[in-house]
């Protein structure tokens, strides 16, 4: 047991069989040398154009860690997020709502007064969004994915939370109810936002005026459908019954 | 207290794939203000202020000990600044107060980042560990579409279109094609490009395409920085600070939402709001516009004695690793009213050409952007402007601004965190 950790009792432990997988990871070694090319490759502080070549050695070396980092005084939004419920917090003397919580409140006026936990309701409106149809590694089978920030009623703040929708159905103001996943692990992928049904843009929605928008977002999502069909085995129909069931739930 | 000026510099040339690694990089860059710098003993240089962002890309710690030792300036004092994309103009303001404290007359900035060692999709989550990781990073965030939310959030507010990010997108290759030292033109060749080829350009975030986004690049800058007691040793031209300004936001875009640091400083900006949307709690700068711009801007005008920064500044360098960016930082480096940037495309002040030209470079989406050289290699291309070496530097006149007088940069990190801007004038 590390030292830093010699004071705690651990409440309930899901970590077991990730720690056998990364001790084997670890023991691979790191910054270890595994390969090597060698290759030619432009060389010299020149001007586009005017390089002189020469032979470089690359070598291939992992470097891999799993961290175990405590979630602090907002540890109590995570849990609630295992358990089904939605928290944020409130600060006693400026009544400003935090969603992500604050343990302080950050109100020059306040002082760094600590705050207090309030249960939220499961609804909240987009305050903005992008459609992501390219994303770092650990979500490429997810794509395309609406990533959002929501405003949760009655918070004063927005929330980085996944949409589900399909891709240009969404747009600021919209409403959304917060629905969790089956298996829940204290983050926020546990929890995802999908439209409240019956909603239609408003005619000011800068996605749904552009009609030029719209097709070249549809031109590329057929690229992505490719791409997911091709490197996972991910049929575009299965996309689209993901939104589908969403938004019927 | 003690005027410092920028006297030279030099770079190393930004690609996407460099085999020289950093500490010979610099090397290079170093070279090349020794050869422009004949009257440069190296042993003038009194400290060295180092530049770079990551320590994740190049599995090397303190790599600011190899870069100093490599080029002969170790035993000198010297240390490292980081903050994201805000690392090197940082550097540069650091630099600036440790010679106009009085401490130093001349000092060494150098700026390097190697990012293509690790994959692109890893090269973004490095990069998006810049985030706060227990909150944005976790729900599939990363740069491109933090930045994709803040453009939209404004573009829906303030009413620019994607052609007008396009418009801008198009400007920077058309510009860099001209500079020979620049990213795009080293994979795509001297050609210039049109709005159809920026609609056919794949989109990655919408409403960003991959033309709208900063480059990943490997490469390395310096910069010589002097005191006016010794300035003129090394440059019969300097160019000098005028003033800088420095300033934050918070780490998390939405809580910007309820911004106290903010509320109730910028008035006239809170009250340009629609009234088809709700208001939130504090209006400015929510997640729609770039609050620490606007207070760093503020200082850096009020230093420098501009007024009308449109009129008054002949050519800018901004920090706009996605385009949208740039429409914003029109209205809080105080340019135009709040909503009003997509003006400033429209009515071409801010092309070639225009009453006040930005990224003429090719800025980070067509030049470079190796982070912690990035407002380097912006600033030693302001140097050369406002020296008039452009046509001598490029074998080609076409970016050199005739008589620039005075120029703007500004440079930030994360999704306007932190950041700051800085006045030049010959």
């Amino acid at each position: 047991m590390d030292g830093r950790r010699v004071r705690e009792r651990i409440v309930e432990d899901r970590v077991s069989e990730v720690l056998r997988e990364w001790e084997e990871y670890a023991r691979r070694g790191n910054l270890r040398v595994r390969g090597y090319q060698i290759v030619r490759g432009p060389a010299g502080n020149t001007r586009v154009g005017e390089e002189e070549e020469d032979e470089f050695l690359i070598v291939y070396r992992p470097h891999g860690v799993l961290y175990h980092h405590s979630l602090g005084r907002v540890s109590k939004f995570f849990k609630g997020l295992i358990e089904g419920k939605l928290y944020g917090t409130k600060c006693p003397i400026c009544g400003t709502v935090y969603c992500p919580p604050r343990a302080h409140c950050w109100n020059p006026d306040c002082r760094a007064q600590p705050t207090e936990w309030v249960e939220l309701p499961k609804k909240g409106r987009v305050h903005t969004f992008s459609i992501m149809l390219f994303s770092a590694d650990a979500f490429l089978d997810q794509l395309p994915f609406i990533l959002g920030y929501v405003q949760i009623d009655g918070a004063h703040t927005a929330l980085p939370i996944q949409i589900l929708a399909p891709p240009t159905h969404v747009w600021i103001g919209q409403e959304v109810k917060i629905k969790f996943r089956e298996e829940r692990r204290g983050e926020l992928m546990d929890i995802y936002a999908v439209p409240i049904p019956g909603q239609k843009p408003p005619e000011w929605s800068c996605l749904h005026r552009d009609p030029r928008a719209l097709k070249d977002l549809e031109r590329d999502l057929e690229k992505v459908y490719k791409f997911l069909e091709e490197r996972f085995g991910i049929k575009k129909d299965d996309v689209v019954k993901r939104w589908e069931e969403a938004l019927r739930e | 207290m003690v005027r410092v000026a920028v006297v030279g510099g030099g770079l190393f040339r930004p690609d996407r794939v460099r085999y020289e690694v950093a500490e010979e990089g610099v090397a290079e860059a170093y070279r090349m203000l020794l050869e422009d710098t004949p009257e440069l003993d190296p042993r003038d240089i009194e400290f060295v202020q180092c530049s770079y962002f990551s320590d994740h890309l190049n599995q090397q710690l303190c790599m600011s000990w190899i870069i100093q030792d490599y080029i002969g300036q170790h035993r000198k004092g010297g240390y490292r600044v980081e903050a994201g994309g805000s690392t090197p103009l940082d550097a540069i303001i650091n630099a600036y107060f440790l010679i106009r404290s009085g401490e130093f007359d001349l000092v060494l900035v150098a700026g390097w980042e190697w990012m293509s060692e690790v994959d692109t999709a890893t090269t973004n989550e490095f990069i998006a560990s810049a985030s706060d990781t227990d909150w944005d990073f976790t729900v599939g965030g990363y740069y491109n579409g933090y930045y994709a939310a803040l453009e939209l959030r404004h573009m829906q507010l303030y009413g620019e279109t994607v052609e007008d990010l396009g418009m801008l997108a198009v400007r920077n290759r058309n510009n860099a094609v001209h500079n020979p030292y620049s990213q795009w033109r080293a994979e795509h060749g001297t050609s210039y490009v049109t709005l159809d080829d920026y609609f056919n350009d794949r989109i990655v975030a919408w409403p960003y395409r991959r033309w709208n986004c900063a480059l990943i690049s490997e490469g390395a800058a310096v910069l010589l920085l002097a005191s006016e007691r010794v300035a003129r040793k090394y440059s019969d031209s300097p160019m000098w600070i005028r003033g800088i300004g420095l300033g934050t936001d918070s780490m998390r875009p939405g809580d910007r939402l309820a911004n106290w640091a903010y509320k109730g400083v910028f008035p006239d900006c809170e009250a340009i709001y629609p009234s088809f949307i709700e208001k939130p709690l504090t209006p400015y700068p929510e997640m729609a516009n770039f609050g620490f711009a606007r207070e760093a801007a503020r200082q850096a005008y009020v230093k420098a004695g501009i007024s009308n920064p449109v009129r008054e500044l002949d050519i800018a360098e901004l920090f706009a690793p996605y385009d949208g960016v740039e429409i914003c930082l029109y209205e809080d480096l105080m340019w135009c009213p709040r909503g009003e940037g997509k003006r400033m495309v429209r009515e071409g002040i801010v092309m070639r050409g225009g009453e006040l030209p930005c990224q003429l470079s090719g800025g980070l989406t067509a030049f470079a952007h190796p982070v912690g050289a990035t407002s380097l290699l912006q600033t030693l291309f302001l140097y050369w402007e406002l020296t008039e070496q452009i046509p001598k530097k490029f074998g080609d006149p076409k970016l050199q601004v005739s008589g620039a007088e005075k120029a703007l940069i500004t440079g930030h990190g994360g999704t306007g965190c932190q950041g700051g801007v800085i006045i030049f004038s010959r």
